[in-house]
């Protein structure tokens, strides 16, 4: 948002008055050419090879699991964060091969803005420190990774406390999203804050350990060293659990293990599991958003191990983590998108560096006789190259036209279908918004249903200017922005109690919703219904979710399994419950939705089933608005009434109705014993 | 409250020109302030005065054909004009000619200040010529009052029919004695069910008198309420903005709306079942479905948005005789409903831009309004047209059709401007959509110098990025090692 705003000043003072909103919709795609270049950079360093870049590059630019994130219009956090990420990345892995303070202090700069701009960043924060920690394990300890570790960890964590909402967190918690409710949960987490101090420390301890090592003779070295590792274990251990039981560091979060154990959230947090995204990846989706690459990738991380330079390390690393966090959760298969391009860039590009060299491998013969013909004697290297076979340059190279002709053709054909799968992916999953409906007439012209906006600008335009609209959370971040009006919950709620509160009214009689809706000062209720239209992602069918939700707050008065028949099926026609008919979503989806069939024949598109032939009686809340094709209806809720009689009767003397007189008890008096 | 209206009034009269002299340069402060107890003096009586008031519309359309004569001793050229208090702040398009001679120009009429208290308010009309003693001349007043029709029931259900209630005079309220008048009124139904005033009734057609002798400032209270199931499209606020680009040959317009329909509220609330009902054999209906905007031939390029985003219900039909532009709002608007947009355009410079023959100056004639066109009409309480002219354009004259509240010359400043374009705005009070044939021309300098000002300025300031880059690339900032 800052960087939006930032674009759009400097704009302006160029003179070109550019509307904020095309910034914010082209900003996605702007950012990507960014990561693309990025990512070029990033793989530039991991090979000698021109061409691993420049493909890099192109993955990066075209790979649907990015695209997903980088189309225009697609203004989220994550929009510049894998830009950040990827290059933040990209100046470590300088700052490690230089030991340079400058590319250290860079990388700490991005990743303070990588903090700033996204939750995703404590992605870095592990993985950096992991890689310092691999590489001194693998005792690869050098003065260059001691200047840039300890460069980026001092000013990284500096930088990363000027965040307001992270602020002291780096330093007390153990997870520090843990404070940050529903937006870290949908940002992912993998870990532990403490892993960043701790290598810092380690890191130091190494250092020192070398400095003693020059200057202390071997003997006394050995013992001395023992006894620092034990002492420094003891005190370390001691310190993290006193601090642990005595609140300074907070212990692990939810979230935290809802990576590890895929069915922690669906037991504990449904409010978590809720989100489609945070469901654990279907193995189709790695390759509808890699392609080939998903084969490649092994192949390329493979090709890290043949080479194990310390950047290597750090791809190694990267794909092994991004792999699995992206198994855990479908959005974070972006994550693992910068490091699948990278691999398998590598390998592609080693293959095409091989195959699609056009004259032949020149056997090292003709050169040294052509030294030999100017130099009348042999080098002695020369002569033992010659004789050993060991030291034997052996020639590799293909030289049939054929082989390499159809790896080449081969490849080719699989780098067009990648292209062609691209843009299919992106035209057909990724490119249209979720508020306008695209769909195609019989004829092949286009028809737009934009019922969301119709519903929208109608409250926007015809309803008082404080009037506070009741919906589910995941319109409340449209309806405060094409509405302009105030919402119970959003999309940025972190109070699980107050979303189960709405879950709570949505999913109860109208009897109980009401005082609900009195105390949170509710003017509109806002219900999704796609009954008429076959539009599935409506709010029936995210009715289960808000049951579970409100359940997990009030198990003695909302219960999943009275929504349910009797025979475990959810069902919305003649034999749905009576806690579903009651349920004041329900008489608000359905309501007076049998007027437009004929008597009896009332179907609901979506679930595919008929509806009972009498429609839900709303007496609480009266139809406001309804969208062209019923997607958003809107209720009023009604004030109290004038004459304090309740709305059930209200609306039953409106109707004329009389009034049912109470039966009488006739029978023998009965003495209550009790 | 009321003298505020008044003020408004006033202003708009202050400012009110005539298509003759109309023009920046020209100060325009002829108002005069009346005394308190001013009466208009007794020197015109009108021998015979027809008045027709048009109820078609959404608006009241009165036009006065009235013969007077002067029968004082001395020739006279002020005809006064009164209204009620409440009612000037609503009148619009006032327009004085001779009935004889229509070609030409339209006399100065202007609201006159005078006692804010006073329940009666004058426009000023004067003559192009003094009127001698006891000759006569005829006159056509013709003029348009907003916000006089209201709704009664004030709230009907979704497929009623609207009725409308008008409260007026029969006698048309004349500061001078009227030897004989008649008053007549035109519906757009013949069902009328109720009225006072014994009406002489014929089709959609009332007639009032003829009346003999009705003194100065008498008036007799009559009503109708008649059936009106059109929506009462009335705009509170139309932004209007012409932008001219020399380079690209373009026009370019942009009108921002803040509708409103004035008509009858639903009583309950909206219901969709029933208005998906009634779609498919197009009932008559209070509300507004459709906006048709018939451009200028040749426009291209059509944009219909709103607050949030494109409005996908629209359809522009263009071909070599018409140019329609028929929006849809997103949702049908109802009365007391509200629904605001944004239209705009380009079109081909050429047919409305012209080069004087010597000098750099030039000629733009545009319309002053280009909203939609709708039997029922549409009124607009507030217009602000912006001309954009291009930067450097300097002695900024204009003419307008329409009274003028106000008139700026700013500037504004957009892509890449250094001094921001030359701006002329015109604020016209109580506009109604017969504006659309009107033309406003602005005439304007543009020197051939001004024209390269800004490919020059984008040369310097690329130079200079280069000479910067290239001045910080020789610069040698490394740390010297040993």
């Amino acid at each position: 948002m800052v960087t939006s705003g930032i674009i759009y000043h400097v704009l302006r003072l160029l003179s070109m008055p550019v509307d904020i909103r095309n910034i914010c919709v082209l900003l996605a795609p702007g950012f990507s050419g960014l990561t693309a270049f990025a990512s070029y950079l990033i793989t530039s360093e991991m090979t000698t090879s021109p061409s691993a870049g420049l493909l890099a590059a192109v993955f990066m630019g075209i790979t649907p699991g990015y695209i997903s994130r980088s189309v225009a219009g697609s203004y989220d956090n994550e929009a510049i964060a894998i830009f950040l990420l990827v290059f933040t990345f990209f100046l470590w892995i300088k700052s490690v091969k230089n030991g340079s303070a400058m590319w250290g202090a860079l990388t700490a700069l991005f990743y303070g803005y990588m903090v700033s701009a996204w939750g995703g960043y404590v992605f870095i924060t592990n993985l950096l420190p992991l890689h310092t920690f691999v590489l001194i394990c693998m005792g690869r300890y050098s003065p260059r990774l001691y200047v840039s570790y300890s460069t980026w960890f001092a000013l990284g964590t500096l930088a990363s406390m000027q965040v307001p909402f992270v602020g002291f967190l780096p330093i007390r918690s153990s997870d520090h999203m843990s404070a940050l409710g529903k937006f870290g949960l949908k940002d992912e987490d993998c870990g532990n804050r403490l892993t960043v101090p701790g290598v810092f420390g380690l890191l130091q301890l190494v250092a020192f350990v070398e400095f003693i090592r020059q200057q202390v003779p071997n003997k006394q070295f050995q013992t001395l060293l023992r006894g620092l590792i034990f002492v420094v274990f003891v005190v370390s251990m001691g310190v993290l659990v006193l601090l642990t039981v005595s609140g300074v560091i907070a212990p692990w979060s939810g979230r935290f293990y809802s990576l590890w154990d895929t069915g922690y959230a669906k037991i504990h947090i449904p409010i978590i599991a809720s989100v489609s995204e945070h469901q654990p990846t279907a193995w189709p989706a790695f390759f509808f958003d890699l392609n080939l690459m998903i084969w490649l990738f092994p192949a390329g991380v493979y090709m890290c191990f043949q080479q194990l330079k310390d950047e290597h390390v750090f791809v190694v690393i990267y794909a092994v983590l991004a792999s699995y966090f992206a198994g855990v959760m479908v959005r974070l298969m972006l994550t693992l998108t910068p490091v699948v391009c990278i691999a398998a860039a590598l390998a592609l590009s080693s293959i095409l560096d091989t195959y699609l060299v056009a004259e032949n491998p020149i056997p090292k013969e003709p050169q040294s006789n052509g030294q030999a013909r100017g130099d009348s004697v042999k080098s002695t290297t020369d002569m033992i190259k010659d004789s050993l076979r060991s030291t034997r340059n052996p020639i590799l190279g293909i030289y049939s036209y054929i082989s390499k002709a159809s790896v080449v053709g081969a490849v080719t054909t699989y780098l067009l279908l990648f292209v062609l799968h691209c843009t299919w992916v992106t035209s057909n999953a990724y490119s249209s918004p979720s508020v306008v409906l695209a769909s195609k007439l019989p004829d092949g012209s286009q028809h737009i249903i934009d019922d969301y906006r119709e519903a929208y600008y109608w409250l926007r335009q015809n309803t008082a200017d404080k009037a506070k609209i009741m919906s589910w959370w995941d319109y409340g971040y449209q309806i405060g922005g094409m509405a302009d009006r105030p919402t119970l919950v959003d999309n940025n709620t972190w109070n699980n109690t107050h979303i189960a509160t709405v879950g709570k009214a949505m999913s109860s009689r109208e009897e109980v919703s009401y005082p609900i809706l009195r105390q949170h000062d509710v003017d509109y209720v806002l219900v999704v219904f796609g009954g008429l239209l076959g539009y599935s992602g409506d709010d029936i069918n995210k009715f289960l979710w808000m049951v579970r939700i409100s359940e997990g707050i009030w198990p003695e008065e909302i219960n999943e399994r009275n929504y349910f028949t009797a025979r475990g099926e959810y069902r919305v026609d003649d034999e749905a419950t009576p806690t579903m008919r009651n349920s004041l979503m329900y008489k608000m989806s359905y309501y007076n939705y049998n007027a437009l069939f004929p008597a009896g024949q009332a179907q609901d598109r979506v679930r595919g089933s008929k509806l009972p032939a009498d429609g839900p009686q709303l007496s609480t809340l009266e139809e406001a608005f309804t969208s062209e094709n019923w997607i958003i209806r809107i209720y009023k809720v009604k004030d109290l009434d004038n004459v304090g009689r309740d709305h059930a009767s209200a609306v039953a003397f409106d109707k004329g109705n009389k009034k049912k007189k109470t039966a009488k008890r006739r029978g023998a008096r009965v003495l209550r014993v009790e | 409250m009321r003298s505020l209206t008044l003020f408004a009034a006033c202003l708009c009269s202050i400012f009110t020109t005539t298509a003759a002299d109309a023009n920046l340069s020209t100060p325009l402060s002829s108002h005069q302030i009346l005394p308190d107890n001013f009466k208009p003096p007794q020197v015109f009586k009108n021998a015979n005065l027809l008045r027709n008031i048009n109820l078609e519309k959404g608006y009241v359309r009165e036009t006065i054909n009235v013969v007077i004569e002067n029968i004082d001793a001395k020739e006279q050229d002020t005809y006064y004009i009164p209204f009620k208090a409440e009612a000037i702040g609503n009148v619009g398009g006032i327009e004085v000619r001779d009935k004889k001679d229509p070609e030409k120009a339209a006399f100065h009429s202007e609201v006159v200040e005078y006692d804010p208290y006073s329940p009666t308010q004058f426009y000023r009309v004067t003559l192009s010529s003094p009127l001698a003693p006891s000759t006569q001349q005829t006159l056509s007043i013709s003029y348009h009052v907003l916000s006089a029709l209201a709704p009664l029931p004030a709230t009907i259900n979704q497929q009623d029919k609207q009725y409308l209630y008008y409260t007026f005079s029969t006698y048309w309220p004349s500061a001078y004695l009227t030897e004989k008048q008649k008053t007549k009124i035109k519906f757009s139904t013949a069902d009328i069910p109720d009225y006072t005033a014994e009406p002489l009734r014929e089709g959609k057609t009332f007639t009032y008198g003829p009346f003999e002798q009705t003194p100065a400032g008498v008036e007799q209270e009559a009503s109708v309420r008649y059936e009106f199931t059109r929506p009462i499209t009335h705009a509170t606020l139309l932004e209007r903005d012409v932008e001219i680009s020399q380079w690209g040959g373009n026009l370019a317009t942009e009108e921002r709306y803040w509708l409103t329909n004035k008509g009858a509220h639903l009583a309950g609330h909206f219901s969709r079942v029933e208005w998906a009902r009634t779609q498919h054999y197009n009932p008559p209906t209070s509300a507004l479905r459709m906006l048709t905007l018939p451009l200028q031939v040749g426009s291209l390029n059509p944009y219909f948005t709103d607050d949030i985003g494109n409005v996908s219900t629209s359809r522009f039909r263009s071909n070599i005789r018409e140019a329609n532009l028929e929006l849809k709002p997103r949702y049908p608007v109802f009365g007391g409903w509200k629904y605001s947009f944004k239209v705009g355009w380009d079109a081909s410079l050429g047919s409305f831009l012209r080069k004087l023959k010597k000098g750099d100056g030039y000629v733009l004639r545009v319309p002053f309004l280009e909203g939609p066109k709708m039997g029922e009409g549409v009124s607009y309480e507030k217009v602000d047209l912006r001309v954009i002219l291009p930067e450097g354009a300097t002695n900024v004259l204009y003419e307008s059709p329409i009274p003028v509240v106000a008139s700026e010359v700013s500037s504004h400043k957009t892509f890449m401007d250094t001094l921001g374009r030359t701006t002329l705005k015109l604020t016209a009070m109580n506009v109604v959509d017969e504006a659309r044939e009107k033309y406003v021309i602005v005439t304007y300098d543009y020197p051939f110098i001004a024209a390269y000002r800004k490919p020059f300025t984008i040369f310097a300031g690329i130079m200079t990025v280069f000479a910067t880059a290239w001045g910080i690339g020789r610069l040698d900032v490394s740390i010297a090692r040993p």
